[in-house]
């Protein structure tokens, strides 16, 4: 584990249990870092296993998920291994969360005061009063007019992009040293976009750690440093955002961004790839891109499993790749 | 559109309702087989007893409704009375107005009703929650096995069953009648068990469904500790539609329960209802049917309302309380 990490996952792997078969792994060994007011953009194409990864970090898996092997370090601990109840004083207070949808993620039925504050008397940092104050300041912060007067509306009285910078009020208002952002912006319109973005790189430039989980490649040049790509539940490449743009070396992330293609425009999304990625529940032996991967060569792409090396620097789950370099 | 507007509506919606509930009745006890005079002298000739009252009874009827009226007459004439609340003296039970059986049964009827279902809430709120908690677990399975029972079971068994525990074998309770507040025991208990169970099963889906709402996990991804956002988040939030199958059960009980109010000698609304078709007491059918139509059309206007109160998206369609953004 690097020095600067904020967060340090290794090898987590978590499992669904399953009514008659064997539990099914959605993240399989699953390794990365953060660091302190950077962020790591984690892409990969829906069903890869990037928000079990996230919630299995946060411990709000569902109750039939159980992480079976794995370590993340925060602030010198392991989250994974602290139990609920410490777990609990960390999560919404030093590690937060932004949702896809605010729509969905804030309750329908209680106002914004409620849901901006009950998180500060729960962690016990401040008094109802000085709650209210901090967060009538995080929605001013987040570009909300009249803050005074809309904390008391409730969630579906705003607009989607005023909802949406509420939810990221919400998350803030406790000061987090870490925000992860699962799609923060797929379910507004661009100019919203810009303004979450813009609003996430100021508190980048305060210090905060941000892990962006997003489709939308734009997205993730315009504000990561790092990036992961994830596939069938693990990460298949690890480099600098730029480097990943510029020149991506596993076969999936080559496919995933297009290789050779000018990647100038911003809005970039994932370009689909031949065939659909593996049912989890028959997952192929050996690299489990192969079935899909233009460069495989059997028998030992179906056999072996290249693992990533974990350091500065960049890697791919590749054995060609190794052998490209 | 304010409140009362929306109040207003509402009300003239009803009163046409009722005016169709009318004619319809009316309609099809004209269209009946048989009418009173014909089975009182029928009943007179098995029997040998009652009918007595019964020609100066069409004596006085012909007084209030006039000989050989036409049926559209005799009907303008009863809706004449009936809007002033006066829907003239039953056949059966002669020296009485309808009216007053009606004010004298509905408070018996309605107190039995909500005291059933303040019950059966009291029931079936705690074990939905318990269940879906532990949902697809022993005690899940168990416990809706029971109220699946509980549903099955008509009130009149269960009374009947209760009879003779309590007040047969047991001689804790007395057996049926009216006199004071031991009376209300086996009746209200009768009728809660199956309301009960079909409560229980709606708070475990309802719960079920919004444990599974984002905001839930968002409000753990917060910190919070586990029982509060299950009461603040998901509790109070599935509890909100239950008032649209309380309401109407409510208000199903209040209107009479026959079996139960004739086996515990209750004079209930239910009693006289069943008694009035049996002997085509016209006057009195037509009265309890329009007063029944009258308390669901009201139960449900309460129950729009109530709703508009607990959820707040409601409110602002239906009260424009609040500004929108
Ligand atoms: N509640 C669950 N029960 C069972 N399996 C689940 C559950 N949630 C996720 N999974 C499994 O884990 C896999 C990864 O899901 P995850 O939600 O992490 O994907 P994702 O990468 O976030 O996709 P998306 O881009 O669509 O959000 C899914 O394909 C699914 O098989
Ligand atoms: S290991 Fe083989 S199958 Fe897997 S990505 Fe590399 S070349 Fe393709
Ligand atoms: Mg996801």
């Amino acid at each position: 584990m690097s020095d600067e990490a904020l967060l340090s996952v290794r090898g987590l792997r978590t499992t669904f249990r399953r009514d008659g078969a064997e539990p099914l792994t959605a993240v399989d060994g699953v390794s990365f870092d953060v660091r302190r007011g950077q962020a790591l953009a984690i892409v990969g194409e829906s069903g890869s296993g990037k928000s079990v990864t996230m919630r299995s970090v946060m411990g709000i898996l569902p109750r039939t998920a159980r992480i079976t092997d794995g370590q993340a370090m925060f602030g010198g601990r392991d989250l994974l291994a602290i139990g609920d109840k410490e777990l609990r004083k960390v999560r919404g207070r030093d590690i937060a969360m932004v949702f896809q949808s605010a729509m969905e993620a804030m309750n329908p039925t209680l106002t914004l005061e409620r849901q901006l504050t009950e998180h500060l008397l729960w962690h016990g940092i401040c008094n109802k009063a000085e709650a209210r104050k901090r967060a009538v300041r995080a929605l001013g912060d987040v570009g909300i007019p009249d803050p005074e007067k809309r904390i008391r509306t409730y969630p579906f009285q705003l607009s989607g992009g005023m909802r949406q910078r509420a939810m990221i009020a919400m998350a803030m208002v406790t000061e987090p040293a870490l925000l992860i952002a699962d799609e923060p912006t797929t379910a507004v319109d661009v100019t919203v976009q810009r303004q979450i973005l813009d609003l996430l790189a100021e508190l980048k430039n305060r210090g905060t750690g941000v892990i962006m989980i997003t489709h939308d490649l734009g997205v993730a040049r315009y504000f990561c440093d790092d990036a992961v790509v994830m596939y069938a539940g693990r990460v298949v490449e690890r480099a600098p955002m730029d480097r990943l743009l510029d020149d991506p070396r596993h076969p999936y992330s080559v496919g995933l961004l297009g290789s050779g293609v000018e990647v100038g425009g911003r809005e970039l999304p994932l370009r689909p790839i031949p065939g659909s990625p593996p049912d989890l529940s028959h997952r192929p032996d050996g690299c489990p891109f192969h079935p899909r991967c233009a460069r495989a060569e059997l028998p030992r792409c179906g056999t072996e499993q290249e693992t990533l090396t974990i350091g500065p620097g960049r890697d791919a789950a590749c054995w060609k790749v190794a052998v490209d370099a | 559109m304010g409140l009362a507007g929306y109040i207003g509506k509402r009300a003239v919606r009803l009163v046409l309702s009722l005016i169709a509930v009318s004619i319809l009745t009316f309609t099809l006890l004209q269209l009946a087989p048989g009418n009173f005079a014909d089975l009182q002298r029928v009943n007179s000739g098995a029997t040998n007893f009652g009918g007595v009252g019964t020609e100066s009874m069409v004596g006085e009827l012909e007084s209030r409704y006039g000989a050989d009226v036409p049926v559209w007459k005799q009907y303008l004439i009863f809706m004449k009375g009936a809007v002033v609340w006066d829907f003239g003296p039953s056949y059966k039970y002669a020296s009485r107005n309808v009216q007053d059986i009606i004010s004298e049964a509905f408070p018996v009827s309605a107190t039995l009703a909500v005291l059933a279902v303040l019950l059966a809430l009291l029931i079936a709120v705690p074990v939905g929650v318990f269940a879906a908690l532990r949902q697809n677990s022993k005690t899940d399975h168990t416990t809706m096995f029971v109220v699946t029972l509980g549903h099955a079971l008509p009130s009149y068994l269960t009374a009947a069953f209760m009879i003779l525990l309590f007040s047969a074998t047991l001689k804790l309770l007395p057996s049926g009648g009216w006199n004071g507040p031991e009376d209300m025991i086996l009746p209200v208990l009768a009728l809660s068990l199956g309301p009960a169970a079909v409560l229980a099963r709606y708070v475990r889906s309802s719960m079920l469904e919004t444990l599974r709402e984002e905001y839930v996990t968002a409000a753990l991804a917060k910190g919070g500790p586990r029982r509060t956002v299950i009461i603040r988040h998901a509790l109070r939030n599935s509890l909100i539609p239950l008032v649209t199958v309380a309401g109407p059960l409510l208000a199903a009980l209040m209107t009479g329960t026959v079996f139960v109010e004739a086996l515990l000698r209750i004079p209930g609304l239910g009693l006289y209802f069943a008694n009035a078709a049996a002997s085509r007491d016209m006057p009195l059918l037509m009265g309890t049917a329009l007063f029944f139509a009258l308390i669901l059309m009201v139960t449900n206007l309460v129950v729009d309302l109530i709703y508009g109160l607990l959820d707040p998206r409601i409110r602002t369609v239906g009260g424009g309380s609040h500004d929108g953004h």
